[in-house]
């Protein structure tokens, strides 16, 4: 549960199941109804992809799909907003390098 | 293709009430992009100012699943997860939802898409660990993420005042609010809340730099002039690992200009907003705005837009005459931006064309605050603020707020019962209760959201406005309360009743004397305090000196300690008797004979 809050003062977290998915090949803690972003902000990682001019780590910014800094490669799928994304059993998750490939 | 009286696009506090009028009177849809309805109520800890028909002293989370199950008992369609991508010609909307593009047709049409946040460009802004503050709201309020351990948040509106807040219950670090003009952007009450938790808001001051390799370590601020150049030499470094940008927030018009909407650019709504009228119609007269859209201004006035653009709808689709309703709302939406805060906005709309009459605040001169001998609230609540949220808490008539919302609550002592339960209602928290009688002490009682929750007996430190220590107390009695702002009372010396405004634990910090035993200068200065002054006695009861490195490091730092404590000079003190070994070595260096 690093990184996720268990007791706040106002607010109560119940989360669901647990579910298996991978970033970069490496399993990650996951509980459905998170989104991608945030499954892998609760693992510690914020990279999220390289920027495809100047190689420029980029990560969440809005969280809400308006800025698509947080675009991953997902299952495959390049460009994908990881911050709209919920979490799926078994999905693959990869950080984006330049503008992604369609594997 | 699928045809509604009313298709809805945003499920947010404007998107929501108008979908809650809509619902009896006509065919109506609304979409989302998110899996909820709530848009960012959906992440608000806090209660919201207002009055009774408008939510107030509810939280914002709570307000959003209120909206969601009056909406849902409705014959309303919500499609969530539903991305609208474009507005086509012939009244079409398109959308996406599971992979898969879909349309739909409507006779009038909401746009309620709300805001997004505004960037603020300084070297490195791209960089991991700058968020936009929003984006910390999502991650801790709704999944229970912690974003990082040390934060920064730049901009003093409500939502970083607000942000600053609610990471600190989150038991977090906030490092600073940093705001470029001379004074502080939000809520008195607000700023408040954030001030005596020792959270510093630097005023006229900037972000210049984040710092860090991949992601935040760091930010660099300055100071900056009237018009807001940075004043070189000002800088200064602060560790973070997360900024928070919190700049404001801009109309996202992209839709409303697809559906043939005039926009125009009006600073004070925002940026570029859809030009409409008081009923909320833009220059297209089947296309409704409401919410942030259409000005950026509070959940509150989002959700009377909302219903203002439903009214027109249900007029304009089934000819029924709601012209008395439409104007009540009309004339609610004039004493919600009546205030002194939302002069900005009344400014902007009357660009284009709106012109609200700006209602006197009638000003009462205030009651004394005080009497001796009987436990009663204290207010301090001077702002103008659209709220009466303590007026519909007490049921003693001890405060007054009147018929306009904006006007400061004034007490009345002598009808105060001490039930405390406007402390609980206020959304700023800026209620307090006292009782002041012949001893020398006094009763306050502090409203409290945060974890632990103290307990009675409990030694805690009261600290005043800017989060300051002033005095050790005692915590008397804690009275929890279901809407999770809960009252400490706690005995304090009189002197201090004014000036105490928040209780902390102890916060235990010492510097450390010895790293081998790891001893603090508080844990030598309780000994030396109880009347020990000895360095011999000293080492026996502490430790110090007494580890692996026989006391090079930490015997003169002890020693300097009782100099400092005693008065006597390090050369009259006896510094202990050194015995051999003076380096770690082996037990076995010292066998003799036959090792085995």
């Amino acid at each position: 549960m690093e990184g996720r809050i268990l007791d706040h003062p106002i607010l109560n977290f119940t989360r669901k199941k647990r579910v298996k998915i991978f970033f970069e090949g490496n399993e990650i803690e996951a509980y459905e109804g998170e989104t991608v972003a945030v499954a892998l902000h609760a693992a510690g990682i914020k990279v999220l992809r390289y920027t495809p001019i100047n190689g420029r780590p980029a990560g969440l910014f809005c969280a809400v799909g308006k800025c698509s800094s947080c675009l991953m490669e997902i299952d495959g799928m390049p460009n994908v907003r990881s911050c709209m994304t919920k979490v799926k059993a078994g999905m693959q998750i990869r950080r984006q390098h330049e503008k992604g490939e369609l594997v | 293709m699928k045809e509604y009286d009313a298709v809805v696009i945003g499920g947010g506090p404007a998107g929501m009430a108008a979908a809650e009028v809509l619902g009896d009177q006509v065919k109506t849809l609304i979409l989302d992009e998110n899996d909820m309805l709530g848009g960012q109520l959906v992440k608000q800890t806090h209660k919201f100012f207002g009055d009774h028909a408008h939510y107030a002293s509810t939280r914002g989370f709570e307000i959003a699943n209120k909206f969601i199950d009056k909406i849902e008992k409705k014959p309303v369609d919500i499609l969530t997860s539903s991305t609208v991508i474009g507005i086509y010609p012939q009244n079409t909307v398109a959308y996406v939802k599971d992979g898969h593009e879909d349309q739909v047709k409507y006779k009038k049409l909401i746009i309620a898409t709300g805001a997004m946040e505004r960037q603020l460009p300084f070297i490195n802004s791209d960089l991991p660990g700058v968020y936009g503050a929003g984006a910390v709201q999502t991650l801790m309020n709704q999944y229970g993420i912690f974003p990082g351990k040390r934060f920064l948040i730049i901009g003093s509106g409500n939502i970083g005042l607000i942000l600053a807040y609610q990471l600190a219950q989150t038991g977090v670090e906030v490092r600073a609010i940093v705001e470029a003009l001379d004074k502080i952007g939000g809520y008195e009450v607000h700023a408040n809340k954030a001030k005596r938790l020792g959270i510093p808001i630097f005023l006229k001051h900037t972000i210049i730099k984040a710092i860090g390799d991949e992601s935040v370590q760091g930010a660099v601020i300055a100071e900056v002039d009237d018009k807001f150049n940075v004043i070189a030499g000002t800088e200064k470094e602060i560790v973070a690992d997360t900024i928070c940008i919190s700049v404001g927030l801009m109309p996202i018009t992209e839709l409303a200009e697809q559906a043939k909407c005039k926009i125009v650019y009006i600073p004070e709504l925002g940026g570029y907003v859809p030009v409409h009228d008081e009923r909320m119609r833009t220059t297209n007269p089947d296309v409704f705005v409401a919410g942030d859209l259409s000005s950026i201004e509070e959940a509150t006035t989002a959700m009377i837009e909302g219903k203002l653009a439903a009214m027109q709808i249900v007029e304009d689709v089934k000819k029924t005459d709601l012209e008395k309703e439409i104007s009540n709302e009309i004339k609610t939406l004039a004493i919600f931006r009546s205030g002194p805060k939302s002069l900005k906005i009344r400014s902007g709309l009357e660009k284009m064309g709106i012109v609200t009459p700006q209602i006197e605040v009638p000003k009462f001169s205030p009651l004394p605050n005080s009497e001796n001998g009987k436990l009663h609230a204290i207010i301090e609540c001077t702002e103008e603020i659209p709220c009466n949220s303590c007026e519909l808490a007490c049921k003693f008539d001890a405060i007054k707020v009147g018929e306009n919302i904006n006007t400061p609550p004034v007490f009345d002592p002598l009808k105060c019962t001490g039930c405390a339960v406007c402390v609980t209602a206020c959304p700023g928290l800026a209620i307090f209760m006292e009782k002041l009688d012949e001893s020398p002490n006094a009763t306050l009682g502090i409203p409290y959201e945060f974890l632990p929750l103290p307990k009675s007996n409990e030694k805690m430190w009261g600290m005043d406005r800017d989060g300051n220590y002033v005095c050790d107390l005692t915590v008397k009695r804690v009275v929890k309360n279901s809407n999770k702002t809960h009252i400490v009372y706690v005995e304090l010396p009189k002197e201090f009743v004014d000036v105490v405004r928040h209780v902390t634990y102890p916060q235990k910090e010492s510097p450390f004397v010895c790293r081998c035993e790891e001893i603090t200068v508080d844990q030598i200065e309780k000994v030396i305090d109880s009347g020990i002054t000895d360095f011999e006695e000293i080492k026996r009861i502490t430790r110090v000196t007494m580890g692996p490195c026989g006391g090079k490091n930490c015997k003169m730092i002890t020693l300097g300690i009782i100099s400092r404590k005693t008065g006597i000079p390090i050369s009259k003190l006896s510094h202990g008797t050194s015995r051999p070994p003076v380096k770690p070595v082996e037990f076995s260096a010292f066998l003799r004979g036959d090792k085995k």
